[in-house]
C-alpha cells in the first residue's frame, strides 16, 4: 500500500548529477511535450505528460527551485484538499509529496459532513522539494533542463484543425538554441511581466531571489498570438526568526492526533503522529492598523489598482476594509529543522523597516526579527476564456497554459491545471483526441470550466461552494470518480489502478452485503438495543438504511453480523459515508446526466456568431463571441443566455453534425459513436 | 447510411432526456370546451394510478376511458373526463405519457394541474419541453424541429410577460423578499462551510441561519395554505367599471351584457347602486359591476352610491383577480385614475370625435409611458369593441391561477428543501446546506437563477475572510 513512503529517495549528489544537463548535452532536439516552469503546475504537467507516454522536457530557470513552496508552507484545506485528492487519484505528485513532507496534519471541517472535509497539512519546505525533484528525476521519458526560454516558436496552423497558429517549440535565451515539440505547456506563474514591490521600490521579477523571465515570452503571447492579458497582484508575508517570537503569548493549535494521508496510496504519513509540530494563533492589535495607515504613502503595491484576492488579502487591505477589528494571525512552522516561522495573514508590502514596526505591535512578536521581508507581486495573466477545456489556447494549436498564468491562485489549483494540461498536451502530441473532465464529476472539472467559460476578475481560488454537485464530489470518493478514467487516459499507473479496482469491488460487495441484511425495524432493535428508531414496526430496513442513522456505525453492524461484514472493516468509514450520501447522490444523478449530455455537444470554435444564420439576438451573439463556449453545456451557463438561444444553438449543432456526417459518410458515423461516450464510467459505482 | 447516422444521433440525444416527469396544459389557455393535460416521464403511470380509480392496473394502451379524476391526497373528485395511456416508446415524447381530456373551465384545469404538482417526481413543464423531449427521443424529424426555437421563444415571451405582470405586484415583492433572504442565508451557510475553520466566523452565524430557515419555511407554508384559490376561481374575476358621472359606465355594461341591465340616461348620476352582471369575457367567468359615478352630490342616495363604489374599488386594490375598467369620456379634459392592482383605461364616446382627432389621440396615448392598457370605444356605435375585448382578455388571460399552479409546485419544493436543512443541521452541514441550495433553486425558478458567484459576493461583503 505505502510504496511511496518506503521508497528511498535518490541521494542528493546523484540528483544534481542527473539534472545538471546543459542544453548542448540534451539527447534530442525534438520532444513530444515541452513544459516551461518548475512550479506546482509545471511539475505536475511534466510528470503527467511523461506518464501518458510522451517524451517530455521540463525547462526551468533553476533546478534547485523545482517543487519550491514560494509562499505558505501548507497544502490542502477546504476545497483545496478536494483538488489534492483528485490530483492524487489521477496519479499526480502533490498528494504523495504532501504525505512525505507534512509535519502537521489536520482535517478541517471535521464536524460539518464528509462532503466538505478539508484535508490539510503544514509542510517541511525542504522535504517537499526533495520529494518532487526525486520523483521527476526518476520518471521515465522525462528530462529536466536548466535554462530560460526566450521565445515560443510559432508556425502556420495545421489546416485540418481550428486555430490561427501552431506552436512548434521554444528558443532558449543563451545560445539561441531551438528545441522543437508538438505541444508546449507554459506554467510561468507570476513571471509573465512580473514586478516585485517592497515599499516604494519596484523591480522586475516573479519571485524574490529569482531572475526575471525574458520579455520575449510576453511578446510572443501578446503581440504574435494576440492574446488578451490582464493584471493581478498577490503578496507574501515576512518570514520570522522562531527564536525571537514569544510563543508563550500565543494560543497553541495542535495537529490531529492521527494524521490522515492525502494519497489514496498511503495508509500513513512519513511524519509520525508524535513528531508533528503545532501551529500558533495570535491576533492583530489597533497598533497594526495605525502603522498601516501611517505608511500608506510609502506603499506602492497597495495603491495600484491591479486586482488582489478577496479571500487572501494583505494585512493592509484587511485593516482598511474591516477597520477597528482584531484579525487572526497564524504562526506556522516552515519545517522540522527550520528556524523560521511563517505568519499567515500578515502578507504586506510596506518598506522593511515599517514591516518590523508593524509586526512588533503584535504581543508575541514584540521582539521578533524578520529573516526575509514580505513583498508584493504584480503579474500578467492570460484571460482564460481564450482556452479550450483541455487548457489549450484556442487560436494556437499545441500551446497549453496552466497555473497562475490563467489567473488562479494557490498550489492546489496550479497542480490540478498542470496535470490536466500535461495530460492533454501529451495526448495531442500522440495524436489522441483531447480528454474531457466534467464539472459534474470533479473539482478539477469545476475549476477548468469556471476558468474557460467565465474567466476571472480576481485571482481564482477553489471553494466547495463553487461545486454544484458537492454531495457527490467528495474527498473520500475521488478515486472512484477519477482513477479508472485516468487509467484509460494513460496517466494512472497499473499499481494504482489495481488498488482502485480492489477498493471499488470491495465497496460494491460490502454495499450488496448490507442491502442483503434486510429485516423489520423491530428485529433491528433487538439486535442493536442502543439505537433509537422512529420508523413504524413492520417496515423492512436494510443494513444500508440503518447505516444512515446518526448513531449507527459500520463497526456496530459488523459486530452483529461478523460473517458477512467483517471482511470490509477496512472500509468502515467510507461505507458509512456512502450510506449517508446515497439518497442525495441518486437525486443528483438525473441532473448530472442532463448536464453531461449537453457538455458532449460541442460548438465549433470557428463560428462567426455575428453572421451565423441562426435566430439569435445581437446581445446573445456578443456574449457568444466574447466567451466562445466550447460546448452547449458551457453556453447554457453563460450569463445572459436565453432558453430560445440555447434551443436555436442546439438545432444548429445537430444540423451541422448531420451535414458533416453526410459528407464524410461512415467515418463520421464512427466518430459519432465515440463521441457518445468519451469515457466509460461504471454506472453501478457508488458515488 | 443516413438512417444509421440519424439513429446514432437519436441515441446521443436520448441521453438528454430528463428523469423528471413533466405536465402541462397542452390545449390553449382560456376557456374552451375540452382541455388536454399532458404528462410525460417515468412517473406518468404513478400519476395515472393515484389520480384515476383503476385498481392496480393500467388501462389498455392508447384507448380512451371515461373516468373520474381525483385529487391524490384529498380524494376529492376534480372532474370526470377521458383518460389515455401511452406507454413508451409509442407516445409523442417517446416516454411514458398520459393525457387527461377534461372540462375546459379554468377552475377544473387549475385543480387538476395542482393535483399533479403534488405527486412526487412531477413538475410543471418548461417552455417547449414536450417538443424538446419528442425531438430527443427521435420522434420529430429535423424539419419539424425548425420551429422549436420560435416556439420556445413565443412561450417564454408569454411567460415573461405574465411573470412581469405578477412580479410587479404584492406577490412579486413577497417572492423577491424570500429570494433575497434565502440568498443571504445560503451565503452564510456557505461561508461557515468554506471559511469558518480558520477565520473569524463565529458559531453565531449558524444560529442566525437556523432562525432564517425556520422563518422562511413557516412563511412560505402559511402562504401556501392561505391562498384559497379555488374559492376565488369559482367566483371568477371581478371587473369594476369606474369613472366620472356620464362617462358611459352603464352603457358599457349593457353593451357587454348585450341587454339593458342598467338604466341609461343622459342625466349625470343615473346609477346609484352597484349593478352586477355575470358574463363571459375571453373565456373567463367575469362578474361585472357598474358603479355610481364619482362626484360630490347633495343627494343622500347618490352619496351612498358613491360610498359603495369607492368601497368596491378598495376591495379590488388588494386582490389579484380584480380588474378595474377606468372609463373616461373623450369629452372630459382630465380625470384622476383609481389606483388598482389591475387596470384598463377605456376612452368612451369616440363617435363624438372627428376621424382626424381620433387618430391624433391614439398617437398621443401611445407616446405617454406608464399608462395601463388603453382602448378607444364607442358604446353608441360599438366601434372599437372588438379591440376592447382583446385588450380586456389580455390581462385576464395572464391567468394568474395557472401560473399560480406552477409557483405553488416550486414553493412546495422550496419548503421541502428547507425541511432538509433542519433535518441535517446537526449531523451533516454539507447535506443541510444542500437543502438551502435546493430551496433557492426552486424559488429561483420563479424569481430567476442565482449563481455561485453571487453567493460568494455576499460572503465577501459580509465577512472579513483573511486566511
Amino acid at each position: 500500500m505505502s510504496h511511496m513512503l518506503t521508497k528511498k529517495l535518490p541521494p542528493v549528489q546523484s540528483v544534481s548529477f542527473l539534472v545538471s544537463r546543459r542544453a548542448s548535452q540534451l539527447s534530442r532536439q525534438r520532444y513530444d511535450v515541452i513544459v516551461v516552469g518548475g512550479g506546482h503546475a509545471g511539475t505536475e504537467a511534466a510528470a503527467a505528460a511523461a506518464r501518458i507516454g510522451a517524451e517530455t522536457l521540463l525547462v526551468t530557470q533553476k533546478i534547485q527551485t523545482i517543487g519550491a513552496l514560494s509562499c505558505n508552507p501548507s497544502l490542502g484545506g477546504i476545497g483545496k484538499g478536494h483538488l489534492v485528492r483528485e490530483v492524487d487519484a489521477l496519479d499526480g505528485l502533490c498528494g504523495r509529496a504532501g504525505d512525505w513532507a507534512g509535519i502537521h496534519f489536520s482535517v478541517l471541517n471535521r464536524s460539518k459532513g464528509p462532503a466538505v472535509w478539508g484535508p490539510r497539512a503544514q509542510l517541511d519546505r525542504q522535504r517537499y522539494r526533495e520529494f518532487i525533484q526525486a520523483e521527476l528525476l526518476s520518471t521515465p521519458r522525462l528530462k529536466v533542463l536548466e535554462g530560460s526560454v526566450e521565445e515560443l516558436l510559432v508556425s502556420d496552423p495545421n489546416p485540418a484543425e481550428p486555430g490561427r497558429h501552431r506552436v512548434a517549440g521554444i528558443r532558449l535565451a543563451n545560445g539561441s538554441q531551438l528545441i522543437s515539440a508538438s505541444s508546449v505547456v507554459l506554467t510561468t506563474g507570476t513571471f509573465l511581466s512580473g514586478s516585485l514591490f517592497v515599499g516604494q521600490t519596484l523591480s522586475p521579477g516573479g519571485r524574490m531571489g529569482d531572475a526575471p523571465s525574458s520579455s520575449g515570452l510576453t511578446h510572443t503571447l501578446r503581440d504574435r498570438l494576440g492574446l488578451r492579458v490582464g493584471r493581478l497582484r498577490t503578496g507574501t508575508p515576512p518570514r520570522l526568526l522562531k527564536d525571537s517570537v514569544d510563543l508563550s503569548l500565543t494560543k497553541l493549535h495542535p495537529p490531529d492526533r492521527q494524521p490522515t494521508p492525502f494519497s489514496f496510496m498511503n495508509t500513513h504519513t512519513r511524519c509520525k503522529p508524535a513528531e508533528q509540530l503545532p501551529c500558533y494563533l495570535t491576533y492583530t492589535t489597533p497598533g497594526v492598523e495605525r502603522v498601516v495607515r501611517e505608511s500608506l504613502h510609502l506603499n506602492c503595491h497597495i495603491q495600484q489598482d491591479a486586482k488582489g484576492p478577496r479571500y487572501c488579502p494583505s494585512i493592509e487591505s484587511r485593516v482598511l476594509r474591516f477597520p477597528g477589528r482584531s484579525h487572526q494571525v497564524w504562526l506556522e512552522p516552515e519545517g522540522l529543522t527550520s528556524d523560521l516561522l511563517y505568519p499567515q495573514g500578515l502578507s504586506m508590502t510596506m518598506p522593511p523597516d515599517v514591516q518590523l514596526r508593524l509586526i512588533r505591535e503584535i504581543p508575541p512578536l514584540h521582539r521578533a526579527e524578520i529573516h526575509t521581508p514580505g513583498y508584493g507581486v504584480q503579474y500578467d495573466y492570460v484571460c482564460p476564456t481564450q482556452l479550450s477545456p483541455a487548457l489549450q489556447v484556442k487560436n494556437t494549436q499545441g500551446l497549453f497554459l496552466a497555473g497562475q498564468i490563467n489567473g488562479t491562485t494557490g498550489y492546489e489549483e496550479a497542480a490540478a491545471q498542470g496535470l490536466w494540461a500535461g495530460v492533454n498536451a501529451a495526448r495531442r502530441a500522440l495524436s489522441q483526441p483531447p480528454a474531457a473532465l466534467s464539472r459534474t464529476e470533479s473539482y478539477i472539472g469545476v475549476l477548468v470550466d469556471d476558468l474557460v467559460s467565465r474567466g476571472v476578475t480576481e485571482p481564482y481560488r477553489m471553494f466547495t461552494s463553487r461545486a454544484e454537485f458537492r454531495t457527490s464530489l467528495r474527498p473520500d470518493n475521488a478515486d472512484l470518480r477519477l482513477t479508472m478514467k485516468g487509467f484509460e487516459l494513460g496517466c494512472v499507473s497499473a499499481v494504482r489502478h489495481h488498488e482502485a479496482v480492489r477498493v471499488r469491488c470491495s465497496l460494491q460487495n460490502a454495499i450488496a452485503a448490507l442491502q442483503a441484511l434486510t429485516m423489520s425495524s423491530t428485529s433491528w432493535k433487538k439486535k442493536l438495543p442502543g439505537i433509537s428508531m422512529s420508523e413504524n414496526k413492520n417496515q423492512a430496513l436494510s443494513g444500508m438504511d440503518l447505516l444512515q442513522y446518526k448513531d449507527v456505525s459500520f463497526e456496530m453492524l459488523a459486530s452483529v453480523f461478523p460473517e458477512s461484514l467483517a471482511p470490509y472493516m477496512e472500509f468502515s468509514q467510507r461505507l458509512k459515508i456512502e450510506a449517508v450520501y446515497k439518497p442525495h447522490c441518486d437525486q443528483n444523478k438525473s441532473e448530472i446526466k442532463k448536464i453531461q449530455s449537453e457538455e458532449n455537444m460541442s460548438l465549433p470554435q470557428d463560428i462567426d456568431y455575428f453572421t451565423l444564420s441562426v435566430s439569435l439576438s445581437q446581445e446573445v451573439r456578443e456574449i457568444l463571441d466574447r466567451f466562445r463556449p466550447t460546448t452547449l453545456g458551457a453556453a447554457t451557463r453563460l450569463e445572459g443566455m436565453t432558453p430560445a438561444a440555447i434551443a436555436n444553438l442546439f438545432k444548429y449543432v445537430v444540423l451541422t453534425r448531420r451535414q458533416e456526417s453526410m459528407m464524410s459518410g461512415k467515418q463520421a458515423d464512427n466518430e459519432e459513436e465515440r463521441g457518445e461516450e468519451p469515457c466509460k464510467r461504471n454506472a453501478s459505482l457508488p458515488q | 447510411n443516413e438512417a444509421a447516422v440519424s439513429k446514432g444521433l437519436c441515441r446521443v440525444l436520448a441521453g438528454l432526456a430528463d428523469a423528471d416527469t413533466i405536465f402541462a396544459l397542452s390545449s390553449g389557455h382560456g376557456r374552451c370546451g375540452v382541455a388536454v393535460v399532458r404528462i410525460s416521464g417515468s412517473a406518468a403511470a404513478t400519476a395515472l394510478r393515484c389520480m384515476v380509480g383503476l385498481g392496480n392496473q393500467l388501462p389498455p394502451p392508447r384507448t380512451a376511458l371515461l373516468r373520474s379524476i381525483t385529487d391524490p391526497h384529498s380524494k376529492e373528485v376534480l372532474d370526470r373526463g377521458l383518460v389515455l395511456w401511452f406507454p413508451a416508446p409509442h407516445s409523442f415524447t417517446g416516454e411514458d405519457s398520459v393525457e387527461f381530456h377534461i372540462h375546459g373551465g379554468p377552475a377544473v384545469i387549475t385543480a387538476v394541474l395542482q393535483a399533479l404538482g403534488s405527486v412526487p417526481g412531477m413538475r410543471p413543464a418548461d417552455a417547449g419541453e414536450f417538443t424538446r423531449r419528442a425531438f430527443h427521443a427521435g420522434k420529430l424529424d429535423l424539419t419539424e424541429v425548425e420551429g422549436l426555437g420560435d416556439l420556445i421563444h413565443a412561450e417564454t415571451e408569454a411567460q415573461r410577460r405574465q411573470a412581469l405582470r405578477q412580479m410587479s405586484g404584492e406577490l412579486g415583492r413577497l417572492y423577491q423578499d424570500w429570494s433575497h433572504r434565502l440568498k443571504r442565508t445560503l451565503a452564510h451557510v456557505e461561508a461557515f462551510i468554506d471559511f469558518s475553520e480558520d477565520e473569524l466566523i463565529e458559531e453565531g452565524v449558524l444560529d442566525q441561519v437556523d432562525i432564517s430557515v425556520c422563518d422562511l419555511q413557516a412563511e412560505i407554508e402559511q402562504h401556501l395554505k392561505d391562498e384559497r384559490r379555488g374559492e376565488r376561481l369559482r367566483s371568477g374575476v371581478h371587473v369594476v367599471i369606474a369613472g366620472a358621472t356620464n362617462a358611459g359606465k352603464s352603457s358599457l355594461l349593457n353593451t357587454l351584457c348585450q341587454r339593458p341591465a342598467a338604466i341609461v340616461s343622459p342625466i349625470a348620476g343615473t346609477t346609484r347602486d352597484v349593478v352586477e352582471s355575470a358574463l363571459d369575457i375571453g373565456g373567463f367567468p367575469v362578474l361585472l359591476s357598474d358603479t355610481a359615478g364619482l362626484r360630490d352630490s347633495p343627494d343622500l342616495v347618490e352619496q351612498e352610491g358613491v360610498r359603495r363604489a369607492r368601497e368596491r374599488y378598495r376591495e379590488g386594490a388588494n386582490q389579484n383577480n380584480f380588474l378595474t375598467i377606468q372609463l373616461i369620456s373623450v369629452q372630459f379634459k382630465s380625470t384622476q385614475p383609481e389606483r388598482n392592482s389591475m387596470c384598463l383605461l377605456v376612452l368612451n364616446k369616440t363617435d363624438l370625435l372627428p376621424e382626424a382627432h381620433r387618430e391624433k389621440l391614439n398617437l398621443e396615448l401611445r407616446r405617454v409611458s406608464g399608462l395601463p392598457p388603453v382602448c378607444l370605444i364607442s358604446c353608441q356605435t360599438n366601434e372599437g369593441l372588438k379591440d376592447f375585448l382583446t385588450v380586456c382578455g389580455d390581462p385576464l388571460s395572464g391567468a394568474p391561477t395557472l401560473t399560480q399552479a406552477r409557483h405553488r409546485a416550486h414553493l412546495q419544493q422550496c419548503v421541502a428543501a428547507l425541511a432538509q436543512y433542519r433535518w441535517y443541521r446537526d449531523s451533516d452541514l454539507a447535506l443541510a446546506a444542500e437543502g438551502v441550495r435546493l430551496a433557492l433553486t426552486s424559488l429561483g425558478r420563479i424569481t430567476g437563477r442565482v449563481g455561485a458567484e453571487e453567493i460568494l459576493d455576499i460572503i465577501f461583503k459580509d465577512f472579513c475572510i483573511g486566511k
